[in-house]
């Protein structure tokens, strides 16, 4: 009778419900298996063929589409990009999982023993955004901080309409909140109550959809539905990054462990060449990294 | 599960009633199956040894007690407090019990006393169909359609437990609305027709009748509805916006500790990461909880039936 109950009501479905039992249960033993070999995973070897780029969703999309340029023009070479956050690129890196770690944000002091060696790709903004209908179109560097803070907590108090304000935060693994707590935020702490996004794309939806929202973005990711805000009086522009006049700005990284040789040589120089700098990233609203040496 | 008695094949070999390679096949076969028995056990056992392993040090490093009732959960500083998430967990799961368990059972009383046969054959593949739909895709639906509709409502984000209660309300349906049905159908027909017989309506029997009877076999229902909605991961993860903090709303953000793990675990490191699993005992322990609730359960109905 107990046993009865637990089981779905027709001997057709129970038997699909055993099987779904055993299917499951085999599942988890593969996970089981799955996870404890990845915990004393070894070394990746170097391969000649294939890179392995993981880490910044920041720098997917550039990074993805070098990729299957530098595919198409050497086929016999795959680029296999993913974005986990910078944080655990840096990691994947350092623990030769991957090839090359993207990460948005400098190393941590705690990272820079790691022995990985810096190139910088590209500058990027991050642009501060709000809904298209929100009268507020400037804000200080310290409004900006009181907001994200929680200490400021209605747009009536820097100038807009009486309306509580909707923080968007990202998780503690993007690049982008790191970058962002650096510049702006200082050794004040976020407002712990804020949503916490995983990823710029739910950050810009979100704030477009919601009159009182607030968020933070790479300027690369900023288009119509949301508006950008100006900060200390000026608006995150390529001649205003590059002439290092808009304040909440930071460089995007590749790390490998030790100077990049074969492949991952060949790969970053491609990334480095016009080819890319002029088009790519230019085309992702991010300052290529030749535009402030020129 | 009582034990099956074993085919007499099998055992008999003493009798020779079946030929040496009907005998072998059918020993091969009873350990083919134990294997697979096996297998299940063994992947239980496998993941709670692996779970406790990497998790049991944090309640070395941080203290048991501070660990499950500390109110800061706050990695990068060094706090290791739970007590944020449990309560998201515990208050997501019972809002959404509160609204799918009605849902569910009125689904239940709807498929096994008044739909005709052929309403039944439409109304319930359809509810069968809402628990193989995957979670991601109700999260998706939440986080599209639903938050700006309760961002609207609260003149907020929309993010936040009351958002996740809608979702789950519907994911636990199929779960609490099955087993219920089960156990309606279960109730020997004369128990309907003397209800009948005296004169009682549809209705009068069942809420005097049917559901009294069907009691235990509800609350099983409902029990593991719940354990289905402090599980759930993905969809809650897409609607509760994971702050760690006691909202003083139910539109403002939340975080379970199923999210919480998820949101982490990419970068967790060193004690974080065994905070991570030790998050993992507490839902293990949990489930576990559950399971043996509704086993105790069973047991105590069935020594009630045998008692009588």
């Amino acid at each position: 009778m107990a046993n009865r109950l637990l089981r779905p009501h027709t001997t057709k479905s129970s038997s699909n419900t055993r099987t779904n039992a055993a299917a499951r249960v085999l599942v988890c033993a593969v996970l089981a298996a799955a996870l404890l070999t990845s915990a004393g995973c070894g070394q990746r070897s170097a391969s000649a063929t294939e890179l392995v780029v993981t880490g910044s969703t920041t720098i997917l999309p550039i990074a993805e589409i070098a990729g299957e340029m530098y595919h198409d023009r050497n086929p016999d070479k795959k680029i296999l990009v993913s974005g986990l956050g910078s944080s655990a690129g840096i990691e994947t890196v350092a623990h030769g999982s991957s090839d090359i770690g993207t990460s948005s944000r400098d190393l941590k002091p705690a990272e820079e023993e790691l022995g990985l060696f810096d190139t910088p790709i590209a500058y990027d903004a991050i642009a501060v955004i709000v809904h298209p209908d929100n009268p507020v179109d400037a804000l200080t560097t310290e409004q900006v901080r009181a907001i994200f803070s929680g200490e400021i907590e209605n747009w009536s108090e820097v100038g807009g309409r009486d309306k509580d304000i909707g923080l968007v935060n990202r998780d503690e693994a993007s690049g982008t909140r790191e970058a962002f707590h650096k510049i702006v935020m200082g050794d004040t702490p976020f407002d712990r109550t804020a949503a916490v996004l995983p990823g710029t794309g739910q950050v810009r939806s979100v704030v477009a959809n919601a009159r009182g929202a607030v968020g933070y973005i790479s300027l690369g990711f900023v288009n119509d539905e949301v508006k950008v805000v100006a900060i200390d009086g000026i608006a995150p522009t390529t001649e205003s990054v590059i002439a290092g006049e808009y304040p909440v700005q930071r460089l995007l990284h590749f790390f490998t462990v030790g100077e990049p040789t074969g492949l991952a040589r060949d790969y970053i120089d491609f990334v480095l060449s016009e080819a890319v700098q002029g088009t790519i990233v230019k085309d992702a609203g991010f300052t290529p990294i030749s535009g402030r040496i020129e | 599960m009582p034990p099956t008695p074993v085919p007499p094949a099998a055992e008999s070999r003493g009798l020779q009633l079946v030929s040496r390679s009907t005998y072998l096949k059918e020993l091969a076969l009873k350990n083919l199956f134990l294997v697979c028995a096996c297998v299940a056990v063994a992947g239980v056992a496998l993941i709670f040894a692996f779970v406790g392993l990497r998790g049991w040090p944090i309640f070395a490093t941080v203290g048991p007690w501070s660990f499950l009732t500390g109110t800061e959960w706050n990695p990068t500083g060094a706090e290791y407090g739970i007590l944020p998430l449990i309560y998201g967990s515990v208050v997501v799961m019972l809002g959404a019990l509160v609204i799918g368990t009605p849902l569910a059972v009125g689904t239940a009383i709807f498929l096994s006393e008044i739909a005709t046969p052929r309403v039944r054959s439409i109304v319930r593949p359809a509810v069968e169909l809402l628990a193989g739909i995957p979670s991601v895709i109700y999260g998706f639906f939440g986080l599209i359609i639903l938050r700006p509709i309760v961002a609207n409502f609260t003149d907020g984000l929309g993010f936040g437990a009351v958002t996740a209660w809608f979702i789950l309300a519907i994911m636990i349906v199929p779960t609490i609305a099955a087993i219920s049905e089960d156990a309606l159908r279960s109730i020997p027909p004369g128990i309907r027709e003397a209800s009948y017989a005296m004169g009682a309506t549809t209705w009068q029997t069942i809420y005097k009748v049917l559901v009294p009877a069907a009691k235990i076999g509800i609350i099983d229902a409902i029990i593991l509805g719940m354990g289905r909605a402090i599980g759930e991961t993905m969809a809650v993860l897409m609607v509760v916006g994971n702050a760690p903090v006691f909202p003083e709303s139910i539109s403002e953000p939340i975080a379970t500790l199923t999210t919480q793990i998820v949101m982490d675990m990419p970068y967790a490191a060193g004690d974080h990461r065994t905070a991570l699993f030790g998050m993992a005992i507490i839902l293990f322990l949990v489930s576990m909880g559950l399971v043996a609730l509704v086993r105790l359960i069973s047991r105590f109905q069935t020594a009630m039936e045998s008692g009588r």
